[in-house]
């Protein structure tokens, strides 16, 4: 390299050179001046009205959140209904929206059928612009992943989380649980709770049935929000995490079912339709509200295809029904009890015998018995269970009477549990006949008869039935039923905090004795054995007639003949007899004798109350001669 | 002023004399254009000094100080500082690569102590002042087409590199825009310059089509169409069109922007002020801020011009640009025109490092303009 010289002898040659180059790009930096001057006068001068629109509309604005389900949770904590996460696919339509499209191109990433999409067509086109719709729900990871990674070239379609209803236990608990479902036209109000915007959410569901239905306020909690903010056409331009307002989630509500009985309960039918009703005869708990069959009710969740509702609605033991309460019946022979309650207080003598000769005339026409039971009192009229005595005490007692001391026993009435769904049944006296018949308003004595069996009018629903049986095994107080232990913080009152029974307690006892007789050595004596030694099971059988017998369905009494021409098969019972804890009810619609149906039912869900109870374990537990408890194994020596 | 007074021997070395020779209109230019930043920054944190607008004029006031202390410096003493610089500028870059503090997923700050360097805005001084010193020693005739011209090219390539590794694409396009256009001031063939654009025009298709990744063919599509991702990156480009445009000829008023103020305006104190200050002051005052950077770019050319050395001529020149660069990036960027690269408008837009950067380049074009009759050697050791 030549050794450069202070002053170049070309420097006018260079410095030429650099003031033409400078010039040429003082040039052009200049067009590009002027370039963004012309850019702003178009954006500022010419289309200064339409961004100015634009800067006026762009404003914050609030998507509600939906807040978490509150749990459902059984006496012991156990979760009968909780939330889980939920990949689903939303599609919002603006006026530039090509559904078909979207659909097809999503028809490629996730499976759907023809008929599918035609409905999605329908519903993403009937719902407003912008509103999203859930297109899919409970996308596998897969495909959610699969839909977030393609989502820039899917427009209008968003992958999100967000939580869905789940039953775990499915069946056991849905008619007392219900469920809930999507929000239906009619769901929404104008004013009220149920005009709150979240309702409109994709995707958000109310209770529909049930615990659900009927809690549904605390158990929905309230919604948050997510602050975005939005263009002059509505749409999410971008969020702001900080403006976010967090959702209240729902409360949780405690029932007092026990999760370990309910499940068992539907174990124990089986195939067979009928309820099953629990209560701690000294608090009041239901512990049990069974129907059978059952559904699963993570199906309404999800939406029930037409089949599928078909199929449950016609199958003939109507799984969709709530036998436990909504259902009504006659009480048949297990209305005997009071009866004879009626019988004592009014002073009639219980060492009174009838004769049982199979069939008695009264009235101009036979009454039929199921055997002849011979000459009999009270005790043994109700351990076997004799009609021809109880048509006798009833005529000598009266109808009003009994049903006053029904009453008091809780049937006829509608009980307070908290969940809707309940019938009242019938109770018949004269006031009655008057009120429903007014074409024959008077209580003929042959009608009589039929109630002292606990059949004509009389009509009772499983609950009223285990209220009863409580309030026998109570003895002394007029319990209620309690299903709901707390909703959030608020522990609801017991069911024991009520007047006592208006009834010489010495009555009260004879029954109870009768009933203890009646699974000793009575209708019950080989059907309903606890084997669980001193713990003694007392209750009552029921057969009732399901419709009127004609002399030629004479036959059907019993287990006989075409299933809905049978009879109900009823139990009431309570244990331990001499220290009661546990009342039930159990139903077996069209299941025939009351002894052979329902009684073993019985039985097996009361061993797995008793069992659970650490006194009574305690009790049954005998120390074994040397010392040793029973059921440990003795350590070899 | 008289030659013969300038003439007298030692006369142009007085202090008095030199502050006399600095271009104050050029400084009044600079002060404006920073004035009305420091305005719109008070005006967007919603009518308070906090926390942009005083330190932004405070941080000025000191630059403006520095800038003429620089003034007074003797282009020779910059000259003999050029590749020490540049060097020192290459050594942090590396550093920053390997030991760097990473903020926002990109690595360009290096903590010394308290200080916090960017050795991005260390490398454009120091580039611009080792390619004018390049040049100042090569023969004229190979400035024209040679292989020394490598050099330059390689000089302006490494950084440019290096900085878009961090990743700054934005000041990578700079260093390397104003490497480029330092060379064509220099005698750059034009011919050359006009096949390499043709080049560069018919590979961009196979390049977009073939070697871009998908995200970044949509970043690009983005900028075409902004509408088509509303909420990402259209997000920017969107609403500073809606800031501009609603501003319309004579703005809203000063404090009294929508898109600025309600926080619609992403970056708005750095990279999209320009459209703060639009909205507020409407066609007319973005006519008038342009004009001033036309006059502070037209200005610091002609001072370059002025130089009676080729360092001189070419440092000033190469300040000019990157500032110009700058200028014509940000504007286009919040006009809708570019995509979002972050640049930001010098002066205007707040931001510590870059001011510093530039108010140190207007100190060195500012020196060749005081000192643009001393002759510059280019023999080593020959200052200091």
């Amino acid at each position: 390299m030549t050794k450069p010289s202070i002053i170049f002898n070309e420097v006018n040659e260079r410095q030429g050179l650099f003031h033409r180059r400078a010039f040429l790009f003082g040039a052009v930096t200049g067009a590009g001046l002027l370039a963004l001057g012309g850019r702003l006068g178009q954006l500022q001068l010419l289309q200064a009205g339409r961004y100015l629109t634009l800067s006026e509309h762009n404003e914050f604005g609030f998507r509600l959140t939906p807040p978490p389900r509150g749990l459902i949770l059984d006496r012991y904590g156990v979760v009968l209904a909780s939330n889980r996460p939920d990949f689903r696919l939303l599609v919002a339509k603006d006026e530039h929206t090509d559904i078909e499209a979207i659909l097809a191109n999503l028809a490629r990433l996730v499976p759907m059928d023809d008929a599918r999409r035609e409905r999605l067509t329908a519903d993403i086109q009937a719902a407003p612009r912008r509103a999203p719709v859930a297109v899919m729900e409970d996308m596998t990871w897969e495909e959610f992943s699969r839909i977030n990674v393609r989502a820039p070239e899917l427009p209008g379609v968003t992958a999100d989380m967000g939580e869905v209803r789940v039953y775990p236990y499915g069946g056991s608990f849905a008619h007392v649980i219900g469920y809930v479902a999507k929000v239906s036209e009619a769901d929404i109000t104008r004013t009220g709770p149920n005009a709150d915007p979240i309702l409109l959410n994709p995707g958000f569901r109310i209770g529909k049935q049930g615990v659900e239905k009927a809690f549904d306020l605390p158990l929905r909690g309230r919604a948050g929000a997510r602050k975005v903010e939005v263009d002059v056409k509505g749409r999410v331009v971008r969020k702001d995490p900080g403006g976010d307002i967090a959702s209240t989630p729902g409360e949780p509500v405690r029932l007092t079912l026990d999760a370990d009985i309910q499940n068992r309960a539907l174990e124990v039918f089986g195939e067979d339709s009928g309820a099953a009703v629990m209560m701690d005869c000294r608090s009041g708990d239901i512990l049990c509200l069974a129907s059978a069959p059952s559904f699963d009710a993570n199906r309404f969740v999800k939406g029930l295809t037409g089949a599928e509702y078909r199929a449950l609605a016609a199958y003939d033991r109507k799984p969709l029904f709530n036998k436990a309460l909504t259902a009504t019946y006659p009480p048949g022979s297990t209305f005997k009890t009071m009866v004879a309650l009626a019988a004592l207080e009014m002073g009639i003598d219980p060492a009174t015998t009838h004769t049982c000769n199979r069939v008695w005339f009264w009235g101009g026409r036979p009454w039929h018995c199921d055997k002849a039971h011979g000459t009999l009192d009270m005790h043994d009229a109700i351990k076997t269970s004799c009609d021809i005595y109880f048509f006798q005490t009833a005529l000598a007692v009266g109808p009003d009477r009994i049903a006053a001391v029904a009453r008091r026993f809780g049937l006829g009435a509608i009980h307070d549990i908290g969940i809707p769904g309940q019938k009242p049944g019938i109770v018949p006296d004269t006031a009655y006949k008057r009120r429903a018949f007014p074409r024959d308003p008077v209580w003929h004595p042959g009608e009589t008869p039929s109630m002292g069996i606990g059949q004509g009018y009389v009509n009772v629903n499983a609950l009223q039935l285990c209220v009863m049986a409580a309030r026998l095994a109570n003895g002394r107080r007029a319990i209620e039923p309690r299903l709901i232990h707390a909703i959030g913080p608020d522990v609801q009152s017991p069911g024991n905090a009520v007047p006592d029974l208006p009834f010489d307690k010495a009555h009260i006892d004879f029954v109870r004795a009768a009933m203890a007789a009646v699974v000793e050595s009575g209708t019950a004596a080989h059907v309903a054995q606890l084997g669980l030694g001193p713990i003694k099971l007392a209750g009552k059988t029921g057969t009732a007639q399901s419709h009127n017998y004609t002399a030629a369905a004479q036959g059907a009494h019993g287990a006989q003949g075409a299933w809905a021409l049978r009879d109900h098969a009823w139990f009431i019972c309570f244990a331990p007899y001499d220290d009661p804890r546990y009342a039930m009810s159990v139903l077996v619609e069209h299941g025939g004798f009351g002894a052979d149906a329902a009684a073993p039912k019985a039985v097996q869900l009361m061993r797995v109350a008793l069992l659970k109870d650490p006194e009574i374990r305690a009790r049954i537990v005998q120390p074994l001669p040397d010392g040793s408890a029973a059921g440990t194994p003795a350590t070899p020596t | 002023m008289t030659a013969s007074a300038l003439t007298r021997p030692g006369e142009r070395e007085r202090l008095i004399v030199k502050l006399g020779q600095i271009d104050w209109t050029f400084c009044a230019v600079l002060t404006a254009i920073t004035l009305a930043g420091g305005a719109m920054l008070w005006s967007i944190a919603g009518g308070s000094w906090t926390p942009w607008a005083a330190k932004h004029l405070i941080l000025f006031a000191v630059c403006l100080a520095a800038m003429i202390a620089l003034a007074m410096v003797d282009p020779r003493v910059w000259f003999a500082l050029a590749y020490p610089v540049y060097g020192a500028g290459l050594v942090l870059l590396a550093a920053v690569a390997v030991v760097g503090h990473a903020s926002l997923g990109a690595k360009r700050w290096l903590d010394i102590g308290p200080i916090r360097l960017q050795p991005s805005e260390i490398i454009k001084i120091g580039l611009v002042l080792a390619i004018a010193r390049f040049y100042h020693s090569l023969p004229p005739g190979r400035a024209r087409l040679s292989w020394w011209l490598l050099i330059p090219a390689a000089m302006t390539a490494i950084p440019a590199a290096a900085v878009a590794h961090q990743p700054d694409l934005g000041t990578a396009l700079l260093i390397a825009a104003t490497g480029g256009i330092m060379m064509i001031l220099a005698g750059l063939s034009l011919r050359l310059v006009g096949a390499g654009l043709v080049g560069v025009v018919a590979i961009l298709p196979p390049v977009f089509m073939f070697a871009l990744k998908g995200y970044q063919r949509a970043r690009l599509l983005t900028f075409l169409d902004p509408e088509a991702d509303r909420s990402g990156a259209g997000y920017h480009i969107i609403q500073s069109k809606i800031a501009l445009g609603s501003g319309g000829l004579l703005g809203k008023g000063f404090g009294l922007g929508t898109q600025s103020q309600l926080n619609f305006l992403p970056e708005k104190s750095t990279d999209f002020i320009f459209s703060s200050l639009a909205e507020e002051f409407g066609f007319v005052g973005c006519a008038s801020i342009l004009l001033l950077y036309a006059a502070a770019i037209f200005m610091s050319l002609r001072m370059a011009s002025l130089s009676h050395s080729h360092f001189g001529r070419l440092a000033a020149a190469g300040v000019t640009t990157t500032f110009a660069l700058c200028v014509l990036i940000n504007g286009a960027m919040v006009m809708g025109l570019a995509p979002v690269v972050g640049v930001p408008m010098p002066l205007l837009s707040f931001g510590g490092t870059v001011m510093i950067t530039m108010m140190v380049g207007f100190g060195l074009v500012l020196a060749v303009r005081v000192h643009r009759y001393s002759e510059v050697t280019s023999g080593r050791g020959a200052l200091i």
